[in-house]
């Protein structure tokens, strides 16, 4: 057992080592891409920013488009745009501790690198350039990484994605949601 | 006493205010508000600090949307610095409280022996703290499980465990006049729920103290061993950015109740009472590994009772970690968030809704050899929590999530479902076998914590703990800790109730001793 424990303990330490050079050099790659946005695809958002620039306003959106029920869904269901789901992404940024909106806005310089998309999923181009299959495999290559910081970065934007989405009304009849019961008025 | 107190939104006080008072009380939930009662009602001059917002039962309009920004911290964003672990935690007016799902349990005594034996506590038996359990239960009306609180969620675990011999407990819930919607994590629309806004908050008002919300402190101040103010910025409630600055001065002392993660983050940022070196490390947060199964006919897991049903037949594992079973309300957006995958294979799971069953397992971390996480700030001020999963909680959630599929397949299920990113579906013991095999590092399966302990432990030695077994810092002598922090280990059960009845106890001998 303590043999197996020490064995793990090893591990442990090489498995940090490489999620922190790794992590090191992404965040680097992240910090050298100030041109990372020059070819972005833009989205017109509905109100002003808040936080957000509009190009990483534009790599969001793309990629909630992606996360939401899609080409498959049917009719029925919004679109991520129709729901607004980048605008309440920014929005609540907006609010939480600026070194964690700071931390996003990071995330998705590095999303829409062509260069890490490369690298990652063999796609070359700016994620929001990217085909919708492209896309999808940039999002899978992400979700299933070796790399434990690839991983959290699909979570931050899958989450933000789907709790955007999810949380909205409009989706409650698809999903077999009647809703909140009619609570009658209490005095007090 | 000078008449009832006041809770004050943060948005009615001027650009820059001081008090005075007796005792400062940091946060509003559990622990805060009945230590604010007990002081309050001794006599004492009470100002409470709440970070959040003051909401009442008008505003809880039970959607997702609305509850999780405006009621927990990072607007619902709070997780574990790897986001390997999202992290359930009130704040607003009322705390924890708020959102709390109602589930109460004594500490365990088996817990309360470990802490004497291994951890130095001195003092805090079961009969020290039945009194202030009495008291608790009394004032926040949780009274014997009822039977009448299962919903079809709850059914399914109390069958499957039934059927496997492994014991299901009705829940004892702090509530009164219960209409079962479904929604406590959200802020009851009812005031249904026994919360600390409606119970011992009340109270310290009654007697006098003031609440102050929207007003989170960011600096203790201590001079030559004494804490003699704490400093905290009055929020914008709409943008949640500092507007004003509030200064409180205690001239008896100062308790911190801010939870198991703000409390110690504030003393690091404070760079106060950390001679131990013990002030934000062995964080425990209870891993919840949740497992869903599909039935045939509706369970509809987002209305009813969130938690009337819970199995501890794991709890003790001998050497191995320990585990207990509660179920999980899944509405939309929560959903959403731990099914996996995106697109259409996530809308396939998430379509399905209203016949899922969603059971959690809760790992008891801390009881062996694993010493939690870990909670820092840099250098803004951003509260980081570090949270890598043990070898023994990796072999736990693995057995868990075997006995979980069971336990559904015992139970009706048509099949099961592992959140893992690569998820297993299960239809037979023959499909088991895959579990041990998934990987399960962060990221590769939905893992949260609504229970945060630690990080300010209690003991009688100073090099192995933060405070007292009554809750006194060690080396400030007018400061104490009175929430989740003080636990040595987690508890092995859902801890609010804990929390009041150890708060109650510090918070009688502080008046005491005055």
């Amino acid at each position: 057992m303590s043999g197996q424990k020490g064995e793990s303990s090893r591990l442990d330490r090489r498995r940090f080592l490489k999620r922190g050079l790794v992590g090191g050099g992404l965040l680097l790659c992240a910090g050298a891409l100030p041109f990372a946005f020059r070819s972005t695809l833009r989205r017109r958002p509905r109100a002003p920013l808040r936080l957000l620039s509009a190009d990483e306003y534009a790599v969001f959106a793309a990629a909630a488009a992606r996360l939401v029920p899609g080409d498959g869904a049917g009719p029925r269901w919004p679109t991520a745009d129709a729901l607004d789901c980048g605008g309440k992404v920014d929005a609540l940024l907006a609010e939480v501790h600026p070194d964690m909106g700071s931390d996003f806005r990071r995330l998705l310089r590095l999303f829409e690198s062509g260069l890490l998309g490369a690298v990652v999923a063999g796609s070359p181009r700016p994620f929001t350039r990217a085909s919708a299959a492209d896309q999808d495999a940039r999002l899978e290559a992400w979700r299933r990484s070796r790399f434990d910081l690839l991983r959290s970065g699909y979570q931050a934007i899958k989450r933000l994605a789907h709790a955007s989405y999810y949380s909205s009304p409009e989706i409650y009849a698809l999903v077999g949601y009647p809703g909140p019961p009619v609570v009658p008025a209490v005095a007090g | 006493m000078s008449g009832p107190g006041h809770i004050v939104d943060g948005g009615d006080l001027p650009e820059l205010s001081s008090i005075e008072v007796d005792y400062v009380v940091v946060g509003s939930g559990a622990g805060g508000s009945v230590t604010a009662a007990v002081l309050a009602e001794s006599g004492a001059k009470v100002a409470v600090l709440e970070e959040g917002g003051h909401y009442t039962k008008r505003d809880f309009n039970m959607q997702e949307s609305w509850a999780y920004p405006a009621l927990y911290q990072d607007h619902g964003n709070r997780a574990t610095d790897d986001l390997a672990i999202m992290i359930l935690q009130g704040r607003s007016v009322g705390g924890g409280t708020t959102v709390n799902w109602t589930s109460s349990f004594r500490t365990p005594e088996r817990t309360l022996r470990l802490w004497a034996e291994r951890h130095g506590v001195r003092g805090l038996d079961a009969a020290t703290l039945a009194p202030h359990f009495e008291a608790v239960e009394k004032r926040l009306d949780i009274g014997a499980g009822n039977p009448d609180d299962v919903n079809a969620n709850n059914r399914k675990l109390m069958e499957g465990a039934a059927k496997l011999g492994w014991q299901p407990e009705l829940i004892r819930r702090s509530v009164k006049g219960c209409a079962r919607l479904g929604y406590c994590g959200l802020g009851c629309p009812l005031d249904a729920k026994r919360s600390s806004r409606t119970t011992y908050l009340a109270d310290a008002v009654a007697a006098g103290a003031q609440v102050y919300a929207d007003c989170r402190v960011k600096l203790v101040e201590t001079d030559r061993g004494r804490v003699r103010a704490v400093t905290a910025d009055v929020l914008d409630r709409g943008s949640d950015r500092p507007r004003a600055r509030l200064v409180a001065y205690a001239r008896r002392g100062v308790v911190l109740a801010a939870g198991a993660i703000n409390t110690p983050a504030l003393l690091l940022r404070s760079k106060a009472g950390l001679d131990s070196g013990l002030v934000g490390r062995r964080t425990f947060l209870h891993p919840t590994v949740p497992l869903i199964a599909f039935y045939d006919q509706p369970i509809e897991a987002f209305y009813g009772a969130p938690q009337s049903v819970s199995v501890h037949h794991f709890a003790d594992r001998g050497a191995a970690a320990g585990y207990f079973f509660e179920t999980a309300p899944i509405h939309p957006m929560l959903g959403a968030l731990a099914f996996p995958g995106f697109g259409d294979t996530h809308r396939r799971i998430v379509e399905r809704l209203p016949y899922v069953q969603a059971t959690i397992a809760l790992l008891i971390d801390g009881h062996g050899d694993d010493t939690g996480g870990s909670v820092e700030v840099n250098g803004d001020g951003r509260v980081k929590l570090h949270y890598p999963m043990h070898a023994r909680l990796r072999e736990a959630a693995a057995a868990a999530l075997a006995d979980m599929a069971r336990l559904q397949l015992a139970a009706g299920a048509r099949e099961v479902m592992t959140l893992h990113e690569t998820p297993i579906v299960i239809r037979n013991e023959a499909d088991l076998a895959q579990i041990a095999a998934a990987p399960f590092g962060p990221n590769q399966h939905t893992m949260f914590s609504a229970h945060q302990m630690g990080g300010a432990a209690m003991g009688e030695d100073p090099g192995r703990s933060v405070v007292d077994s009554r809750g006194r810092h060690h080396a400030i002598e007018n400061l104490w800790i009175a929430d989740g922090s003080i636990f040595p280990t987690s508890l092995g059960v859902n801890p609010q109730l804990s929390i009041y009845a150890h708060a109650r106890l510090f918070a009688t001998e502080i008046a005491k001793a005055r």
